[in-house]
Order: C-alpha cells, then structure tokens, then sequence
C-alpha cells in the first residue's frame, strides 16, 4: 500500500510546514500566531481536564479513522463516514426514545449500527454491480443522511423540554464519564481497543490478508481464488461498523446532553476528521490512534485558542487541510 | 408555472457546467481533481470578499457594472493559484491526485468557515451587497457558449488532440513533443479556475449570500456529470441540465409546501445517485487520467 511508503519524517515535514504557512494565514487575517498555537497546541497538557477532553475528542476520530484506513486498504476512498456517523447517532436516538430504561443502550448499538450500514451498503451495491465511483455516491449519501437526521431530530425524536436538541438518552442508559467530572467515558478505551482489534484482524486473520491482497493486486487476487467484490463488500460493511459506533457514542457516552443536537454539531465533522486521522496514521490503525490524539489535542486547543487568542476554531480544518495537502506532494517518491 | 421551473433549472444548472467543464479539461488532460467542491467554496468566498475589502477598506470606486467583473476575476485567480498547486502536485511531483484533491476540500471547508468569522466577524453567513451582484443569466450564456467553444476545441482543434493525446496515451504524445506535464498543467490551471467561477456565481449571482457550505455538494454533483457526459462538454450540458432541474425542483417543491424542506433538500442527492447508477455502463474516462507522466 502506498500510503505506507511515507517515512515518519516526512510526516513531521509536512506538519511543521503547514503549521508555517497556518502561521502565515493567520497573521495576514490579523490574529497572534504564537498566542494562538500556544492555546491550540500546550494549553491542552497544562491541565488533566483538559487532557481527559482531548482523549475524548480523539475517540470518535479514531473510529471514523479506521472507515477511511480500512477503505485505502482495498484501493477505496470511502468518504461515508460522515453520513454513517449521523445514522449510528440516529440509532441512538430512537432506542432512546421506545426504551425508557438500560435497554436502550443494547438497542443504541443494535439500532445505531444498523443504520449505517445499511447506509454503507448503497455505495457497496452500487460499486459492485454498475462501477459507481464510491466518491461520488459516499458524498451524496452523506447529504442524504444530514437531511434525513435533521428531519428526524425536529420531527419524531424531538425534546419538548429542549428546543435544540433530540430525545436525551435514559440515565440508566449512559455510559457516564469513568473520571467525574472530565469528559473521559468508557468511549475513549473502546475506540482504542476496536483500533487494536483492527490491527489484528488485517494482519492476522485470513479476511484480513483477502482484503489487503485485494486492494494491492485485485488480478492477483482473482488468481488465489480471492473475490475482490467481497472484500469491497466487507470493507464497506466493517468501515460502517466503526462509523456508525462512533456516531452512536456521541450520544450515549457524552456528557452533558446524551442527546443529538437539532444541528448536528455533536456529530458533524467527525467523518472528514478521521480521512485527516488516515492520512497522519499512514493508514495504520495505531497510527490512526496516534494521529486522532493529535487531532483531539487540536480541537481541544481550538477551544482555548478562541477564548485567549480570539481566533476561530476553524482555523484547525485550515491546518489539517494543509496537512494532507502536503502529504500528497510526499505520497510521490514511490521507489 | 412550468416556464418559471425550466427557467430555474438553467439557473441552477450554470454552476454545474461550469464546474463539469473545467473537470473535464483536466480529465481529458490526463489530471483528476475532486476538490471541485472545495474551489466552488474558495470561489464564493474570494469573490465578495475581494470587493468588499477593495470598497471598504481601500475605498476604491469603480463603476457599478465593474463591480461584479472585479470579484469574478478574483475568484477565477484563486482557482487558478489552487489550481497550479493541484496541477504542480499532479504533475512535476508526480503527487496523489486524489488525496491532494481531498486536501483542497479539506482546506478549502476550513478556510472559508475561518475566512467568514476572521473577515466580517459573523458566523458562517454573510450577505452580499447590491452593488456587487451580477446578473446570472449572463453566466448562464457565457456558460453555454464556453461548452461549445470547449467542444469545439478539444474534438475540432489541434490543441484538443495534443489535450486528448496527453490524457490517453501520454507516451504517444511525449514521442512526438508534446511537453505532457505542462499541458497537463495549464489545463488544471485553466480547469481549476472554472470551478472557482462557479462558486462565484453561486455567492455574486445566484444566491447573494456567502456561507461556509454554499456548495452544498455541486463540486461532487458535478464530478457525476463529467461521468454522466462522457467526458464531452456538450453532453455535459445536457447533464447539468437534468442536474439543475432537479436542484430547482427541490427549491419549487419546497416553497410550494408540498413536503418538508428536508425531503426536498434530499432530491438531487438522489438524483445524482440514480443517474451516475443508470448511466455509468458506458462511460469510458480518458485511459490515463489519474497517472503521474514521466518519461522513460
């Protein structure tokens, strides 16, 4: 696999770069570059809440992390996971609403994981049977999935206590934070166990090794009897799996709403941060892990940097959308 | 009530076009780009900010009409210079095509959300003034007379074969001495530069109104149609047509009451997905879009 000719150097290059020209941007829309990245980037290990928070930030980007890795894996640029995410919220939602008691969290998982892939399986069926570009079809099944949840959250699932947000999970239902008062639930190690399952599962098991060799050689695959088309299938299935986990989390094991909000903001975004979380990881799934720190560092760092720097939090999209840039121009020297 | 939807329909088609049209030049060129999405946004938003920054900071007047030609021509040169770093990425560093187009999305989606709020303070909406408005059925004709001179160009001109060439069979070009990585990269330049007029036209013409996603999935839609014409810009008209239809319909249905927003908004996603699944048996992209060139 190609992504896996990037040396880590290269990696720290291509960071230290677009932290430069971040740096650049900022100064020319007028904000302190070295206040700002101080916020975003040291602010975060100054206190054991905020550190707890960025592990937290980090858990659903793994897991969306992994749809995206799993997806390279066989030579796909599976962008769902942004649409399975909203579904496995959605799923979430809907236990919480026909169960009122801990049963709703065995259905969050049923329901939620159900939802997306079923989500995952359009994109799947179409690439298999008529060639569908899995870009094209991920995206709009995205946009699909966004209007769809919307729908739902101000419709069926809506609070009548709180206008901005969905039914809230039952409190016998929540995964409550291991740590009080920090964000820190059972969320964050289940992200990292599932990642080292992964890691397991493509290296040792015999699906694992059909769909490596599919996505390196689907002629030579053909030849050992293996069918590519299966392995598309299972990429997409088991990618929806971890999409749709995260999606279901951050309703049951986030406090303090352990409800989806009307506009998504809970859920949107997670899918593009984990195509970021691939790339940084190599498509490893422990790298993975260790990017999705790194980008949970940001984002809690985003927060503190719009409070003492005055600097949108947007600014860490701009940083990581230079990161991949620049990791493109090194994905090039292939031996 | 029919004329008024057809009418529509060509208005929401014309961002379509243009962007299928630069997608296709960079396609038949041999480049994929999949951050038309990301320079519609760049596009709508360098726009107006542009003549905004021109007007209030700088105090520049300048004649009504040239107002909106102003944050054309800003918009097609940030697509360009987005387009010579894709095009240098493709080409000269034999770079991922694809991710280095994700990357534009990426960026692209981040920077205009920050470039809204650092800019005019505001959260992620902002509208345009008056003054800077253009009107969109000019685009709509230059749109369409920019197909035919593209089709005309690349299936009736020698440049289009050279184009063509550079896109199927690169080797074949290089023999007889073509400069293949630079063909390659002026027409992502060029193509790139489509794009950004897109998202303009959406932000100064069409919508009136800057947003963080004022593209809304159109760079996408409109990688369907480069699919759905076969990689010709005078099917690609067609495409976006159908395309645009089924955006004005989602709008009409919508103001019409007869579903709830949401069910609207969805149709064109479902549009797409039904047409790309219907028609992809017979598309046939340029044999080496995609491929880094180097010579032997």
């Amino acid at each position: 696999m190609k992504i896996q000719t990037l040396s880590s150097l290269n990696i720290i290059a291509a960071l230290a770069l677009a932290f430069v020209i971040g740096a650049v941007l900022m100064l020319a829309s007028g904000y302190d570059p070295a206040s700002s990245y101080y916020s975003m980037l040291v602010t975060p290990f100054s206190d054991r809440v905020y550190l707890l928070s960025a592990l937290a930030f980090s858990a659903p980007i793994v897991l969306t992390g992994l749809t995206f890795a799993l997806g390279l894996r066989t030579g796909l640029f599976n962008i769902g996971a942004e649409g399975q995410v909203y579904m496995g919220a959605l799923g979430a939602v809907i236990a919480a609403y026909f169960a009122r008691s801990l049963a709703a969290l065995p259905l969050a998982f049923a329901i939620g994981l159900a939802l997306a892939v079923l989500w995952s399986a359009v994109p799947a069926v179409l690439k298999m049977w008529r060639g569908v570009n899995e870009v094209v079809s991920t995206i709009m099944m995205n946009w699909v999935a966004y209007w769809t949840v919307i729908m739902a959250v101000s419709t069926a699932f809506a609070n009548p206590l709180q206008p901005e947000e969905s039914v809230k999970t039952p409190e016998a239902a929540r995964l409550t934070p291991l740590i009080p008062g920090t964000d820190f639930t059972v969320a964050v190690p289940v992200a990292y166990i599932v990642a080292s399952l992964m890691y397991i599962f493509l290296k040792y098991s015999v699906w694992g090794y059909r769909i490596s060799v599919s996505g390196l050689n689907p002629t030579a695959a053909r030849s050992y009897g293996i069918k590519p088309e299966r392995a598309v299938l299972a990429v997409f299935a088991l990618g929806a799996l971890t999409a749709g986990l995260a999606g279901v989390l951050q309703v049951v094991a986030r406090p303090p709403s352990y409800s989806l909000m009307r506009n998504l903001a809970n859920v949107y975004g997670i899918g593009f941060d984990g195509i970021t979380a691939a790339m940084l990881g190599r498509g490893h799934p422990l790298g993975v892990v260790l990017a999705s720190i790194f980008l949970g560092v940001m984002q809690e760092g985003a927060r503190h940097m719009q409070i003492e720097a005055g600097t949108p939090f947007e600014f860490v999209r701009v940083v990581q959308g230079l990161i991949i840039l620049l990791l493109a121009v090194q994905i090039l020297r292939r031996p | 009530m029919i004329d008024l939807i057809l009418m529509q329909a060509l208005l929401a088609a014309v961002p379509i076009l243009l962007a299928s049209l630069g997608e296709i030049l960079m396609e038949r060129s041999g480049v994929v780009n999949i951050g038309l999405e990301g320079l519609m946004l760049l596009g709508a938003f360098s726009g107006p900010l542009f003549v905004d920054y021109l007007h209030y900071r700088l105090g520049a007047q300048l004649p009504d009409p040239l107002w909106p030609l102003a944050a054309f021509l800003a918009a097609a040169l940030v697509g360009m210079a987005v387009g010579l770093v894709h095009g240098y990425i493709s080409t000269y560093l034999a770079g991922d095509q694809i991710i280095s187009g994700v990357a534009i999305n990426l960026f692209a989606a981040g920077a205009v959300a920050y470039g809204i709020q650092a800019y005019w303070g505001v959260a992620g909406y902002k509208q345009v003034p008056d003054w800077a408005k253009a009107d969109p059925l000019a685009l709509a004709a230059f749109a369409l007379v920019l197909a035919g001179f593209m089709w005309y160009a690349l299936f009736r001109s020698r440049l289009g074969i050279v184009i063509r060439a550079c896109g199927e069979d690169p080797e074949s070009a290089f023999n007889v001495g073509v400069d293949v990585n630079r063909v390659r990269l002026l027409a992502t330049v060029i193509g790139s530069s489509l794009a950004a007029l897109a998202g303009a036209y959406l932000s100064i013409a069409y919508l009136s109104v800057v947003t963080k996603e004022i593209s809304a999935g159109r760079g996408f839609i409109a990688l369907a149609n480069v699919v759905f014409a076969n990689w010709n810009p005078a099917l690609a008209v067609a495409g976006a047509y159908i395309f645009g239809f089924f955006d004005a319909l989602s709008y009409w249905l919508q103001t019409a009451g007869v579903a709830r927003y949401e069910i609207t908004r969805m149709i064109p996603y479902i549009a797409t997905l039904l047409i790309v699944a219907g028609v992809i048996g017979r598309a046939r992209p340029p044999r080496a879009v995609g491929k880094p060139f180097r010579r032997e």
